[in-house]
């Protein structure tokens, strides 16, 4: 793990550093824009889910944030498959927590939640943003993406937690992140909303103003829905700063909860 | 973010932010009464400032003299240090008075709304009462 904090907080330096250079250069006259569609928006900022707006949430279905609802939400176009596949699941949070016997995979094996799991999560998030990618950094893991900008995906991308992003910006305000060849082994969110290795995720993060991001997405998965469906999460300025606390899934620590509040508080059958 | 206005705002909306967000994430109304908190008085044993989510372990007397051993779950640490906790906000021997939503089974288990502590200083954990949306 030291190695990896390491490697981030060098990788971080590094991407900054290279960023305000290319910022400089682009500034002295250079006349070379930064690789993308239109000018970059700032996205800077230490971001954290916003609570006037959803919080975190447990479900990605707009319609039913708390997850009370599951699989009758009106948003979420299911597969027969797909719904009893969500019904099936045993989440460790929500108004039926079983956190000991959940069946989410990033308590049960501590693997990555990838996206849009990860926003389901209190942690806060920041972009860096440079000339030829922008890395997201997730406070949870702490994992990070790269979104290759100007760049195409793969022909036959191998199917991986994170997928293979690239990205563009619009408009002068918007960062667009398209991704495909995800693994099927995430949930789309805490309540166990499934995916296949189709899904085709696009991500457009929009600061509406200096204190506010707007995440607006498009979930596209021909093989679990049957047409596309929008989701949505919002986050404001952090005041503690990224990375202030790592969240680590340790399942020592997640054990240690289980046996000592989790597990006591359940209702009994 | 150009002046100190600017900034001023963005902490304030990052405390409502938080403050509404503090079930969300557990959100386990079947399992918890987050109707009303329960009130005791009582004694920290142990702070444990961890993920996924801190505990704090407290003694409570009654007046036969008997003791319990209550143990209070609040959001991670991550979140808590938006709302001004630290790990050391508490310690062992602190004599606090703590407000819990508790498990609906019985159990001396609980998610914390605020703890109170001996020189009245308050630490809020949780939302009032009220904060959950009722379930749809």
């Amino acid at each position: 793990m030291r190695n990896r904090l390491t490697f981030l907080a060098m990788l971080s330096l590094g991407v900054a550093t290279f960023s305000l250079v290319a910022s400089a250069q682009a500034g002295g006259g250079a006349g070379q824009a930064p690789a993308a569609n239109s000018k970059p928006p700032d996205l800077s900022g230490d971001w954290a889910p916003d609570g006037r707006r959803g919080g975190i949430g447990q479900s990605l279905s707009v319609s039913d944030i708390r997850g009370a609802n599951r699989g009758k939400e009106s948003d979420i176009p299911y597969q027969p498959w797909a719904r009893e596949k969500t019904l099936s699941e045993r989440t460790s949070t929500g108004p039926d927590p079983q956190f000991g016997n959940t069946t989410d995979p990033q308590v049960l094996y501590c693997e990555p939640p990838g996206v849009p799991h990860i926003y389901l999560w209190p942690i806060k998030t920041k972009f860096i943003q440079t000339p030829e990618a922008v890395y997201i950094l997730h406070e949870l893991g702490p994992y990070y993406r790269m979104v290759r900008l100007n760049s195409k995906h793969p022909e036959d991308p191998d199917p991986q937690w994170w997928g293979d992003s690239i990205g563009w910006y619009e408009n002068g305000d918007t960062l667009v992140v398209d991704t495909v060849g995800f693994t099927d082994k995430t949930w789309l969110d805490q309540m166990g909303h499934p995916h296949t290795e189709k899904l085709h995720l696009t991500e457009r993060y929009k600061r509406a103003d200096a204190n506010t991001l707007e995440l607006r997405m498009v979930i596209d998965d021909p093989g679990a829905y049957t047409k596309p469906w929008n989701a949505e999460r919002n986050f404001t300025l952090s005041k503690t700063g990224f990375l202030r606390y790592q969240q680590i899934c340790s399942v020592r620590e997640n054990r240690r909860f289980e046996e000592n509040l989790a597990k006591p508080a359940l209702p009994a059958k | 973010m150009t002046n100190r206005s600017l900034i001023l705002a963005g902490i304030v909306v990052a405390v409502l932010a938080v403050s509404a967000q503090v079930q969300a994430h557990h959100g386990a109304t079947n399992v918890y009464d987050f109707s009303k908190p329960v009130v005791m008085k009582g004694t920290i044993t142990k702070f444990e400032w961890l993920n996924p989510h801190n505990q704090i372990y407290f003694d409570v007397t009654d007046e036969k003299g008997v003791v319990s051993h209550w143990i209070a779950a609040t959001e991670p640490p991550q979140v808590m240090l938006e709302r001004g906790w630290t790990r050391r906000s508490l310690k062992e021997g602190d004599e606090v008075t703590v407000y819990i939503f508790a498990a609906k089974n019985g159990a001396k288990v609980g998610n914390l709304q605020k703890i109170v502590l001996a020189d009245g200083k308050e630490l809020t954990a949780a939302g009032p009462a009220s904060a959950p949306a009722p379930a749809k």
